[in-house]
Parts: C-alpha cells; sequence; structure tokens
C-alpha cells in the first residue's frame, strides 16, 4: 500500500519512550533472585536470614520458608503456597502428558534442573540493596550428573525427573518413506545438522511490575501476548482473570521470547499482593542470558534422495530437540519443524520423526522463525549436499523441484495446505538481483587461481508458515467513534516494536477513507480490551490487519444503518463516503462521523474475527569468501527477496526483513554458548561470551519482494518479520560449503566460527 | 548487576591520589575511564571499598615527545591516538593501527591506554605493544616514584608488578626509527569483542638486512607475549617472503602459550598466531619500503 511516517519514532528517537522500568510508582520494590550456580542438583538448604538483615532488604524468601510470611491484611492476599508455572497448551504445540508430573516451580523446592534457576527472591527498596540482599543469602546444592545435550539425556541415565523418562514428547509427520525408495534412488545424501541453542537477546530484557490495589492488580510488562499473561497470572494466583489488567508500555523487542509468564513473573504478582505493595522486577542483561528462554536446540539427522536428474524423490528427517529442562511450549515447537519438512518442493515422500528430550538448560521457547528456521536449514543444506553429488547446479536443482503457480492450495506429505505461491519467481528475482552467474564466472576465475581467496555462492528457498495455528488464528478489536470524530482502534495485539501505532490506524483510515490521524490505536491493554490473543507467529498485519479492515466495514455499515433511520430512507439507498454518509443523490442529505455521533449516541462495533494460516516464501542468496588460514568468512553480499502477500508499509516490511537477515546472519556466524564440564553455559562475560553481529559485521545487503496475495487471509496478507532467521542461515552456511567443498560437509556445524571454518578448510 | 556499597573519592593531585590509596585499612581501586572496572564492579568480580577517581587529577593528561620518547600521561584517552601523526613517525602509524582495534568509539573516548596496562587483560592490544616495544612505567605511591620496565610488569592476567598503593602516572615507548616499518593485526569474530588473537610487529631493515624486529602478541597466552624466538629467526637475514611465514611458526610453537577460550582451542590460536605474524611481518615490510621510498622521494 504506502509508507507511512511513523508516529513511535518522536518519542522513541528523542528518549521519551516509556519502558516499564520507566514507571515511577511510590514505594515500588524492586525484586533479585538468587540462582543456582549448577545446572543439576539436591537443593539441601537455603538460608535467607542473613539478606534479611541487609539494610534496604524488606523480605527474603526461599520455597520453604515463603508460608513464614507474615498474613497479609487482605482478603484476597490469602493464597495458596507458590503456584507451579501454569503451562499453556496453545494451539497443540505442546499437550497435557508432556507436562504432568514436570511442574515448573516459581522457586526450586528440591531439585535444580537449569543453571540459574531461582532459588530465593529477595526484594529491596531498589535492585542494589535487593542484590546487597541476595549476595548474603546461602544455599546448598548437593550436585548432580548434568545433561546438556539431547544425546546426553536421551538414554534415561540421568534423569531429570524421578520415574519419568526424559524424552517428553515424541512425534511424527507423513508416512514412513519404503526402504526400497533410498535403494532404488540415483542419488541419496545424507546429513547431521546441529541447530544450536540461540538467545533471542531483545534490547530490553524482560520486565514485569505488579501494582496491587484493593482486589485488584495491575501488571505492566513488556510482553507480547498480555491477555495470556493475565489468563496464567490469574490461574496461578487462583483470580478470576477479570480482577488483573495487564498493561503493555513500549516494549524494546521480543522476538518470541516474551509471550507466555514465567517464574519471575509469578513471584513478582504473588509477593505483591501478599504485600500488598508493588514490587518489579527489572530483568539485567547477565540474568536474562543464563535464565531467558533460548532458542532452536536441534539435532537433525537428514536423509533426501533424488532420480538422476534431480527430481525429489524422498525427504527423512529425524529431530532430537532440546527442550530444556521443564516442557512448555517449547517441547511442541519441533512439531513445527516436522510439519514444515517438505519445504517448497514437490518431494512425493516426506517423513519426520521428533523425540522432544529434556536436558539441564533453560527452556527452550519460540525464537523467530522457531520451527521454521529448522526446517528450513535441514532441507536446503542437504539440497546443496545433492546438486554436488549429482553435479547440476543448486538454483537447477532447486527449479526443477519448486511447487509451480498453479498447484496452488498445495498439499504436503507433512500435513500443510498451502494457500499460495510463486517459488520459482522469487528464485528467479534471487539469482538477477544477486548477479548470480557473474558471481558463478569469478568463483571458477578463483578456482583457477591458487592465491585467489574461496569463494561460494549460497541459496535457500524457503516456505514458512504465519498467524499460528487451528485454535489461536483469531483476533478480537473494536472501533468507536468519539462525538470529535477521533476513531478509536482498539485490539489484542501488543507491539514490541513492530510499528502498530503506525500501521494499524493507517489501515483502518484508508479502509474508511479518512484521514489517517483522525484514527488512534490502542493495544496491549486487557483493561481497553477485554479478550485478545496477541502478537506471535508474524501474526498482526494478517490477523490483527483483517480484524480491523473487517470492523472498519461493520462500521461504515451501522453507520449506513443510523442514517438510514435518521433519515427514512431504504439503508441500502445511504452510501458511506469518505468518512461521511450520504443520501442516495445529489442534493440529498449528508452527514459526517462526529455529527452521525452527536445525532444518534455512541458508536462502536465491536467482533471477534478469525483468519487463517498463510505461507510466506522467498529464496535469499549469499555470496561468502573464506581465508581459509584463519577461517574468517566475509560475506560479500547477501539479497533476501521475500514474499509475504500484499504488504501494508514497505518501509516497515523492509526493515523487519533486514533486521531479521542480521540475526540470520548471526545464527549462521556469531551466536552460541559454550558449557563447561558441569553443564553451565559460559557466559560470565555477557554478550562478550555470545556474540551478536554488529554494525560492522552487516554485509553489502539487498531486500527485494515478489507479492503472491493469499487468498485464505483478507487482506491478502501473509506474515512478514521472521524471513531472515528462516532463509538467511542457510544461504550463508552453503556459500561457505561451496567455497569450502570440505569430503564431509557435516563438519560445517553452526555458528561457523573460524575454528570451524579453519578446521572444514584443512 | 549492580555493584555492591564502596565509597567515592575524587583527588585533585597526584599526591591526594596515592595518599588515599595508600590507606592500609582499604581495598582501593583507581578508575579513569572505568570501561573495565565499572563492569568487573558491577559483575561483582571487584569489589573495592575505595574508587579513587583521577580524572580531575592535574597533570595526568599529557601527551608527548622529549629525549627520544613518548610520554603518555594516566589520562590520554585511547581515542587521542587514532590520528596517526598524534605520535610522530612510525610509532604513530603502529598506534594508530592498533587503537583502532580496541573496542569501539564510546569506549575509547573514555578508556585510557594507561588504565589498559593497569587492567592488564591478555587480549590487550596496549600490553602487547608496550612489552614489545620495552614502554617503561612511572609508578608512584607516597613514598616516591620508580620505573618499572614492562618486562617486569606483566606477570599473569590481570597480575603486574603495580602495589596496589601506587598510580601508574605515565608510561614512555621509544620512538621508532625511520627505517622501521611497522604494522598491528588482529583477528577477531567480530566487531565488538576481544581479539582471538592479535599481533604488532616492527621491522627495521638496513642495507637490505634485517637489523631489528620487535614482535608483541595479544592473547596469545595468560600475558602479553613478545615473540623472542620468532624475533630471532629474523634477525641479520635479508629480506625475503619466506622468511616470514618461518618466523610465524616460530611465534606459534615457541613464543606463544594459548589458553584455551570458547571457540578457539589452543591448536587453533597457535595456527592463527602463525599465520598473523606472517602477515605482520609482510606488512610491515611493505611499510618499511614505502617509508624508504619517500625519503628518498624527500631528498629529491
Amino acid at each position: 500500500m504506502s509508507t507511512w511516517t511513523r508516529r513511535e519514532d518522536e518519542r522513541l528517537l528523542s528518549g521519551r519512550g516509556r519502558y516499564v522500568a520507566d514507571i515511577q510508582v511510590p514505594g515500588c520494590l524492586d525484586a533479585a533472585f538468587v540462582r543456582s550456580r549448577v545446572a543439576h542438583g539436591t537443593l539441601r538448604d537455603v538460608d535467607c536470614a542473613a539478606a534479611r538483615q541487609v539494610p534496604g532488604v524488606v523480605g527474603a524468601w526461599s520455597a520453604a520458608d515463603l508460608h513464614d510470611l507474615p498474613p497479609c491484611a487482605h482478603a484476597t492476599a490469602d493464597l495458596p503456597d507458590l503456584p507451579p508455572m501454569p503451562h499453556t497448551v496453545l494451539a497443540n504445540l505442546s499437550s497435557d502428558e508432556a507436562v504432568a508430573g514436570r511442574e515448573w516451580p516459581v522457586l526450586v523446592k528440591d531439585r535444580v534442573r537449569y543453571p540459574g534457576e531461582a532459588v530465593a527472591v529477595v526484594l529491596g527498596e531498589d535492585r542494589y540493596r535487593a542484590e546487597d540482599g541476595a549476595a548474603e543469602v546461602t544455599v546448598r546444592i548437593d550436585p548432580l550428573p548434568a545433561v546438556v545435550t539431547p544425546e546426553a539425556a536421551l538414554d534415561d541415565t540421568v534423569r531429570l525427573f524421578e520415574g519419568l523418562s526424559n524424552v517428553a514428547l515424541e512425534g511424527s509427520t507423513g508416512q514412513p518413506v519404503d526402504e526400497s525408495v533410498w535403494q532404488h534412488a540415483a542419488a541419496v545424501v545424507e546429513g547431521r545438522y546441529r541447530q544450536a541453542l540461540l538467545l533471542p537477546t531483545p534490547m530490553e530484557c524482560r520486565t514485569l511490575l505488579a501494582v496491587p490495589d484493593g482486589d485488584r492488580l495491575t501488571v505492566w510488562s513488556g510482553h507480547q501476548a498480555p491477555h495470556r499473561l493475565r489468563r496464567e497470572l490469574a490461574a496461578a494466583l487462583g483470580w478470576p482473570a477479570e480482577r488483573i489488567r495487564v498493561v503493555v508500555p513500549d516494549t524494546g523487542g521480543a522476538f518470541g521470547s516474551k509471550s507466555a509468564s514465567f517464574p519471575e513473573y509469578v513471584a513478582v504478582a504473588f509477593l505483591a499482593v501478599r504485600l500488598g505493595r508493588p514490587v518489579r522486577w527489572i530483568e539485567d542483561r547477565l540474568e536474562s542470558m543464563l535464565v531467558a528462554t533460548r532458542g532452536r536446540g536441534q539435532d537433525q539427522r537428514v536423509r533426501l534422495a533424488a532420480d538422476a536428474d534431480g527430481r525429489l524423490l524422498a525427504y527423512e528427517l529425524h529431530i532430537d530437540a532440546d527442550v530444556g529442562a521443564y516442557p512448555h511450549i517449547g517441547a511442541g515447537l519441533p512439531m513445527q519443524t516436522a510439519w514444515m519438512a517438505t519445504g517448497p518442493y514437490t518431494t512425493p515422500r516426506v517423513h519426520a520423526t521428533l523425540r522432544s528430550v529434556l536436558t539441564n538448560t533453560m527452556t527452550t521457547y519460540p525464537y523467530r522463525g522457531p520451527g521454521r528456521a529448522e526446517a528450513t536449514m535441514a532441507l536446503e543444506r542437504s539440497m546443496d549436499t545433492l546438486a554436488d553429488r549429482l553435479g547440476i547446479d543448486p538454483a537447477e536443482l532447486r527449479r526443477r523441484n519448486l511447487i509451480p503457480p498453479d498447484r496452488f492450495p498445495y498439499e504436503t506429505p507433512t500435513g500443510r495446505r498451502y494457500d499460495s505461491g510463486n517459488y520459482a519467481a522469487a528464485l528467479d528475482l534471487a539469482l538477477e538481483s544477486l548477479g548470480y552467474d557473474a558471481w558463478r564466472a569469478e568463483q571458477a576465475r578463483r578456482r583457477a587461481d591458487p592465491h585467489a581467496l574461496p569463494l561460494g555462492i549460497g541459496l535457500s528457498c524457503y516456505v514458512e508458515r504465519s498467524g499460528g495455528e487451528p485454535g489461536g488464528l483469531h483476533e478480537f478489536g473494536s472501533l468507536e467513534v468519539g462525538e470529535d470524530g477521533v476513531i478509536t482502534a482498539r485490539c489484542g495485539a501488543a507491539s514490541s516494536g513492530q510499528s502498530h501505532e503506525t500501521v494499524l490506524p493507517a489501515l483502518v483510515a484508508a479502509s474508511l477513507g479518512v484521514d489517517a490521524d483522525r484514527v488512534r490505536l490502542v493495544d496491549g491493554d486487557t483493561g481497553e480490551q477485554a479478550d485478545g490473543v496477541g502478537s506471535f507467529a508474524s501474526r498482526t498485519a494478517q490477523v490483527s490487519g483483517a480484524l480491523l479492515s473487517h470492523l472498519s466495514a461493520l462500521l461504515a455499515d451501522e453507520a449506513r444503518d443510523r442514517a438510514a433511520k435518521l433519515w427514512d430512507l431504504p439503508p441500502e439507498t445511504v452510501r458511506w463516503s469518505g468518512g461521511t454518509v450520504h443520501g442516495p443523490h445529489d442534493g440529498a442529505p449528508a452527514m459526517d462521523l462526529a455529527a452521525l455521533v452527536r445525532a444518534t449516541g455512541p458508536l462502536r462495533v465491536d467482533d471477534r474475527f478469525e483468519s487463517a494460516m498463510a505461507f510466506p516464501f522467498g529464496t535469499h542468496a549469499a555470496v561468502a569468501e573464506v581465508d581459509p588460514e584463519l577461517g574468517t568468512v566475509r560475506v560479500l553480499r547477501l539479497v533476501t527477496v521475500d514474499d509475504c502477500g500484499v504488504v501494508l508499509d514497505p518501509a516497515v516490511v523492509h526493515a523487519q526483513a533486514f533486521g531479521s537477515a542480521v540475526q540470520g546472519l548471526g545464527q549462521a556466524l556469531y551466536e552460541g554458548m559454550c558449557f563447561d564440564d558441569d553443564g553451565v553455559p559460559v557466559l560470565t562475560d555477557g554478550l562478550l561470551d555470545y556474540l551478536l553481529p554488529t554494525a560492522a559485521e552487516v554485509p553489502p545487503f539487498v531486500g527485494r519482494d515478489t507479492c503472491t496475495p493469499s487468498p485464505a487471509t483478507r487482506l491478502g496478507a501473509k506474515g512478514a518479520g521472521e524471513s531472515g532467521c528462516i532463509g538467511t542461515p542457510a544461504a550463508v552456511v552453503n556459500a561457505v560449503a561451496d567455497a569450502l567443498r570440505p569430503a564431509d560437509r557435516d563438519v560445517l556445524q553452526l555458528p561457523l566460527t573460524p575454528e570451524r571454518v579453519w578446521r572444514a578448510a584443512r | 548487576m549492580k555493584p555492591p556499597v564502596f565509597d567515592y573519592v575524587a583527588p585533585r593531585s597526584v599526591r591526594e591520589t596515592v595518599d588515599a590509596l595508600g590507606d592500609p585499612g582499604r581495598t582501593a581501586a583507581v578508575i579513569a575511564g572505568g570501561q573495565s572496572l565499572l563492569l568487573e564492579m558491577h559483575l561483582w568480580r571487584r569489589r573495592p571499598d575505595l574508587v579513587v577517581d583521577v580524572n580531575r587529577v592535574a597533570g595526568l593528561d599529557g601527551l608527548g615527545v622529549d629525549g627520544g620518547s613518548l610520554r603518555v600521561g594516566a589520562l590520554v584517552r585511547h581515542a587521542a591516538f587514532e590520528a596517526p601523526q598524534a605520535v610522530p613517525g612510525p610509532l604513530g602509524t603502529l598506534f594508530q593501527q592498533a587503537v583502532t582495534n580496541i573496542a569501539h568509539p564510546p569506549i575509547r573516548a573514555r578508556g585510557t591506554l594507561v588504565g589498559s596496562l593497569a587492567w592488564a587483560h591478555p587480549a590487550s592490544e596496549w600490553c602487547a605493544v608496550a612489552l614489545a616495544l620495552d614502554a617503561d612505567l612511572t609508578l608512584r605511591d607516597s613514598d616516591g616514584a620508580r620505573q618499572v620496565p614492562a618486562r617486569d610488569y606483566f606477570q599473569g592476567p590481570h597480575r603486574t608488578a603495580r602495589r596496589p598503593r601506587e598510580l601508574i602516572t605515565s608510561v614512555r615507548f621509544p620512538l621508532l626509527s625511520d627505517d622501521t616499518g611497522v604494522a598491528f593485526i588482529e583477528h577477531r569474530r567480530t566487531h565488538f569483542c576481544f581479539a582471538t588473537v592479535a599481533v604488532s610487529a616492527t621491522l627495521t631493515v638496513r642495507d637490505g638486512v634485517i637489523t631489528g624486529s620487535r614482535i608483541g602478541l595479544v592473547n596469545a597466552s595468560d600475558r602479553p607475549v613478545r615473540a623472542l624466538a620468532a624475533e630471532q629467526s629474523l634477525l641479520g637475514a635479508e629480506i625475503a617472503d619466506d622468511l616470514y611465514h618461518r618466523a610465524g611458526r616460530a611465534a606459534a610453537e615457541q613464543d606463544a602459550a594459548p589458553v584455551a577460550e570458547p571457540f578457539a582451542d589452543p591448536g587453533y590460536k597457535r595456527q592463527a598466531v602463525a599465520v598473523l605474524v606472517g602477515r605482520a611481518l609482510r606488512r610491515a615490510a611493505a611499510d618499511q619500503r614505502s617509508r624508504a621510498a619517500g625519503r628518498t622521494e624527500g631528498l629529491r
């Protein structure tokens, strides 16, 4: 459509953004958590006595002594013992079976299961004092052997939960591939890929401020799904949800990591209610790195078969997923990888199997592109190995297998129904934007020159899923017109930096034919919007956008109905145009919205709108030069071609594509953590131990798009914003593999550190 | 990530500073740029009960040449060396090449060269430069001053010859002669992080023969390293390309004592030392040639 000036920018760029940590509430206490230094162990003793003597400390509690709290004067604060973490059964992505007997305590009761798990909480008059108190808490833990990879945890010699297997969930999609297919195929390639655990690393870490007021609680949190947070906190506290209001102020990024409640949130809300005082937890970077959710974490084994012409015959993917210490949504995420295993190809037989394995690491959770990034990496790396085996150009191999535009909607062997696509168009545009043939010529020149640095070209064709899963594809909202003619749009979305404030009002204004500055958005507030789903799975444009477009039509209908009654005309003769209702002919009465409201009373339309899944796609291409002596990778060019259907605001979509591509680059080259011998990740120096790409690492970048509208969604829009995390990593890895052509491509595991690349180049 | 309680003083003179540092009842820390100290305090890895802020101390910000050496005062920020003409001759080029590898501009605007020497991180660029060039540190306490040569100063990771009651007031670097070529090359994973390995190299050539070389290794041990075996392999030799390769191998195998780090085991670090020393020497030789050509140009 068009690019609008971002309403958020003036506030955010002039330092007037208001984040949870900026909210001043008199008498607010800061929480600091005492955390386990071991990955796995039996908790013997926690002594908070010394902490309580520290000046400025208001209280300190372990799980064992929380019942020692003086009774709270308030009747509503009569709560049971600390509730276990609520688990979310979101759209079949987790299951009760996985969670049963494996509840996540807010504070460790008897067994520590991941490093940094909270064993006590200290409240102080400010964070300094709370930390001074936390330093005085003594903790005795008898260490147990830690298992930090699926491989180590699978055999159940070390169990995280007595009497229960470490395998929390097993699943599969598609039909097993008959052995004869592999035997008779012209080429079968195999691969083993380790998808490292990643940190989502938003600029603002997690935040929660809980302010009790009588029998009510207001919670401020940088969050993606305030209604879910309200529901989960209410369940934890044993309250009806109506007594809790969750408000999301400015939020500094989320990338999937802020869509549920976490132990710290429950502890803070619980203590705020218990004490009848405002309490906040502002997670700092070191805490975040230690105990915020992880993304990815899959060990993959694949087989891919093709005939002599490179036509794909069968694909088999097995996943052993590291889902962390407690089964949560992350336990179901490998199913997303399985469902998306078919990718953009016409492969007739695809079978994916998985085991979600508990390990002594913080819980795995959605991280930008969850499930789909892993599916793309496994398939696209294998495609390059196959191209190499068959001696077919990697672009040509892909072209021969892409699902053609006339086959949509396309039912995949792994149970997905792709809505629309023109995959070859995206591939062609990527090749053209890259200058594919010229780079191949340069590669040939370098291969003939013993002094030239090796150069490789990597492609990655992807298809992903946006909007959510069945059961979570709806959103709630309303439009309300005031007597001043200002239109207020409300919905269940919550922005963590995606320009909702700009795009959604502009969308309503365009739908109604009024000026954008007449429309304002209220989102991220359960006090303003009773029901809501939230912003995740790239769903806001696709689902909330469709909802607001639908509400705009309802509003116009309602306005015409009222005008018809007012003027005593048949409703079908009243026209709606440019925010004004008109009678049937020239000279007939006309009335703008403000006047209509003044004449007929408050005007508001509310609804729940059901959208559908959509399947964005694209092709990413990278050129990489490798210094084989040092193992350094220099990305000379990165091209992303994405198709998210109808684009609402190109500037916003392109910025998301760029940002996610840089995150994808981080996934390929930099991001990863090492564990010490006791299973504790080495993160003591913060972001010096877990490297993110900086502005200086951003390669020459070209972002383009194609537009294949979705027939399944009201606006034709599909989700945007996760594309780079999904498509870019495999393009970069394939470029490095193409440069080095190692005999065993499996040595190139992520992140491609100089050491790994050097070993691959030897 | 909030520091424990500490006291703070901001003296105006060196005398007041060393008196504060000399208080036997206290654990004091000097803050200049604070780019390392503050982080360490936030992480509770250093817990001084007194922080002595020297930023208002008169006379510590001097940067100048006298008697054939460069004197760098305790308050001279990294950023001062970003222009090669800040320091005369090849030394200025070497400093300029080294300093651009230190973190990023905001850190270089606050952090100080002397602070880096005081902190003595194994991956510090300045520490290896100081060691390789035989820099001389001036340390002062309430009883007076003493000179400590860099070779006696570095004793391990974050361990030096500085006594807790001493303030490093300045450091002297000998200027480099015009027939010396220089190079500083750093290898790191992103522009944000510490060096995996870096190399500071000088090469002095007279009549086509190498008469001197000083090679400093960054993060090739638990402390800065002067690559004496590599230097030795070069002395008296006529300039030739395979020399540099050989010197690189000598540095990797005889001089370096790498410590394993995440994503860089000792074997890889030795490889990086070998490669970087070779490349740095090649670049220093090219620098030396272009300086010689420049002088010839000047004579005409």
